[in-house]
């Protein structure tokens, strides 16, 4: 009876051992996953870069500690780690961490050389306890850049050329100067419109002109002065203008009509001086309104009135 | 010189004479303004126009306005000179008789002579009124008739061509002016035309302008005393020169016209008498403006009526002749300025 009791419990024991075995499998690991992705470990010379990626996951509490891993900055007389990134991710009862890795080195070999860049240990912790997994030294060959004796021509000189730079797409530049540039034109010819630059269109400048003109005269030159006045608006108008014919040159020149009070004014005082009676003496007075008639025609011209 | 109060005096009666006018012939502005120049310049008028616009009323009423005497002919072809100098017939007593024609009749009183269908009439008919134009006398049974206030008042339309005489340049020269009446534009006159019964009897219709203050007998003193009293100035003397010169010669005053050859346009341009009526025209106008001075604006307004018919194209071009002078007249004055 003791016997069969005893197997029994022998039984129980392995069934229980068992069971526990069974649940203490992998998932009860404190790492689930450990990965380093390196990429290959031949063909670099000096100053290329070395990416590592490390894919870690976890038991949940178990938390990385980020001071096991190198510290940003040289790590020793050629080797510097550029970049340092650790992402971390909850997934399932546990966590995921990517550590990015951006190593560069500076070794200048005089022959293909295996050098190594050098493993680490990362620390976990758990409820005050310390987990440590070793990150393995990754062993890569550098080559040289270029022979061991160096050809020269005779003048001491590398005979091998530099590369010629790429150049850069400038297509957007050159389009966006063309578009300024066509604006830029388009504004000086405008204003060279405006200001009677342009020899074809003389119309524009007849009172710039006839200013001229007017500003060397005196009352003694007063019929010169209002001749002057006369053929710039002619030549405006393309045909004589006249008082009584005002109206029409209005017409085909409204922006003149804002000063018709000034014109009616100078085509009256000039048909009183060439064909009235002379027995208004003209009066410097009369001379300056003239030239004030002339210059708002001149702003009209330029339109800045 | 006469005085500024009785020019304006003179000016008053003349624009009362010209509203008369104006309320007889409506629609006619310009032309009724033209012949009131014609009349105050004493210049012979030739109006040209299509049938049935009033140009005879317009002549009758002129006529009623400014009194004294007057007479009208018709033009016919078989119309011979002496029909207008005499005309004979047997009287009561059975003997032939010969009395004073139209022309004669009424002596020195004759103030209006109507010449109706103008072109109607023989050459013949034409170089007669020449010398009446022209010298304001005529020779006739063995003495010379004056007549010191005619004015000749000629009208033909421009419809028919057929039985015809054109006037011949020295005739149409002789005249001051040549106003063309046109139908009037205005549709609210067109309408009192049509409807108004007030214009279906032509002598009722002068009949009911008031008897005239202007004494056709002073006119010749008047026209003399308004040409006097304007005096041009050298600047607009010179503005009419080149008007004149431009007539001769428009190439020199860059005047080109349309598919002309300007070199052979012109078979002669206006006379020294058309130039002088042009200036008296404009200052009869100054006048009537109410200005004792010449202006540009007074020749550009009669220069059409005065120059139009003394501009003589090449033949080449004289079938455009209706075309290419008013287009010629335009390029002229608003080619050349002043000053």
């Amino acid at each position: 009876m003791q016997a069969l009791q005893r197997i029994r419990l022998s039984l129980a024991l392995v069934i229980v051992t068992m069971l526990l075995a069974a649940c203490s499998g992998a998932s009860n690991r404190a790492l689930r996953d450990f990965q380093v992705q390196t990429p290959r470990p031949f063909g670099y010379v000096i100053g290329d870069t070395i990416r590592h990626r490390i894919l870690i996951e976890t038991r949940s509490g178990m938390a990385l500690e980020r001071n096991s891993l190198p510290a940003q900055g040289r790590l020793n007389r050629w080797l510097q780690l550029n970049e340092i990134s650790i992402s971390e991710q909850d997934g399932g009862d546990g966590k995921q961490y990517q550590i990015e890795l951006l190593y560069q080195q500076f070794y200048a070999p005089l022959e293909v050389k295996e050098l190594s860049i050098p493993g680490f240990a990362l620390r976990f912790r758990q409820h005050g306890q310390t987990l440590e997994q070793p990150v393995a030294p990754w062993p890569f060959t550098v080559a040289p850049l270029r022979e061991l004796v160096v050809r020269q021509d005779q003048h001491g000189e590398y005979m091998r050329p530099d590369q010629a730079p790429s150049l850069l797409n400038d297509r957007a530049i050159v389009q966006r100067v063309f578009m300024a540039l066509f604006v830029a034109i388009s504004i000086v010819l405008r204003l060279a419109w405006l200001y009677g630059y342009l020899p074809g269109l003389p119309q524009r400048s007849v009172f710039k002109r006839a200013q001229r003109k007017l500003q060397n005269l005196g009352l003694q030159q007063l019929s010169q002065a209002l001749g002057a006045l006369h053929a710039a608006f002619n030549g405006l108008h393309g045909k004589p203008v006249f008082l009584h014919k005002l109206a029409e040159f209005y017409q085909s020149h409204p922006e003149y009509r804002s000063i018709a009070d000034e014109l009616a004014w100078f085509f009256d005082y000039s048909n009183r001086y060439f064909f009235g009676d002379a027995s208004t003496m003209p009066q410097e007075n009369d001379l300056q309104k003239i030239k004030t008639v002339c210059l708002h025609c001149r702003e009209i011209e330029r339109g800045s009135r | 010189m006469t005085s500024k109060q009785t020019l304006s005096d003179w000016r008053a009666s003349a624009l009362q004479l010209e509203q008369q006018i104006n309320r007889v012939v409506v629609g006619q502005q310009v032309a009724v303004r033209n012949l009131l120049i014609a009349v105050f310049a004493r210049g012979h008028v030739l109006l040209e126009g299509q049938v049935g616009v009033g140009k005879t009323t317009l002549l009758r009423a002129v006529a009623q306005g400014l009194g004294g005497q007057y007479q009208r002919i018709e033009g016919t072809i078989d119309l011979m000179p002496a029909d207008l100098i005499y005309y004979t017939y047997l009287n009561n007593e059975g003997r032939p008789c010969v009395d004073p024609g139209p022309l004669l009749k009424q002596g020195e009183q004759l103030s209006v002579f109507f010449f109706n269908e103008i072109n109607r009439a023989r050459p013949q008919v034409h170089s007669l009124l020449l010398r009446v134009m022209a010298e304001r006398s005529i020779g006739a049974f063995n003495r010379e008739y004056r007549m010191p206030h005619i004015q000749v008042f000629a009208d033909r339309n421009r419809v028919e061509k057929e039985e015809t005489f054109e006037l011949p340049a020295a005739a149409r020269d002789r005249f001051f002016m040549e106003i063309t009446i046109d139908t009037p534009g205005d549709d609210a006159v067109l309408d009192d035309l049509m409807f108004n019964p007030r214009y279906h009897d032509v002598d009722a219709l002068i009949g009911e302008m008031a008897a005239s203050q202007i004494p056709y007998y002073q006119l010749n003193d008047w026209a003399a005393g308004i040409q006097h009293s304007i005096q041009p100035t050298p600047a607009l003397r010179k503005y009419a020169l080149d008007l004149w010169k431009a007539t001769a010669d428009p190439l020199a005053f860059g005047i080109k016209l349309s598919d002309v050859e300007m070199d052979h346009l012109l078979q002669a341009g206006a006379s020294p008498r058309g130039i002088s009526y042009l200036i008296r025209a404009a200052k009869v106008r100054a006048w009537l403006e109410n200005r004792d001075s010449l202006l540009p604006e007074d020749l550009q307004a009669v220069y059409a009526v005065t120059m139009s018919h003394r501009i003589f194209l090449n033949p080449i071009y004289s079938y455009r002749k209706d075309e290419l002078i008013p287009t010629l007249i335009d390029s002229i004055l608003n080619q050349i300025a002043a000053p």
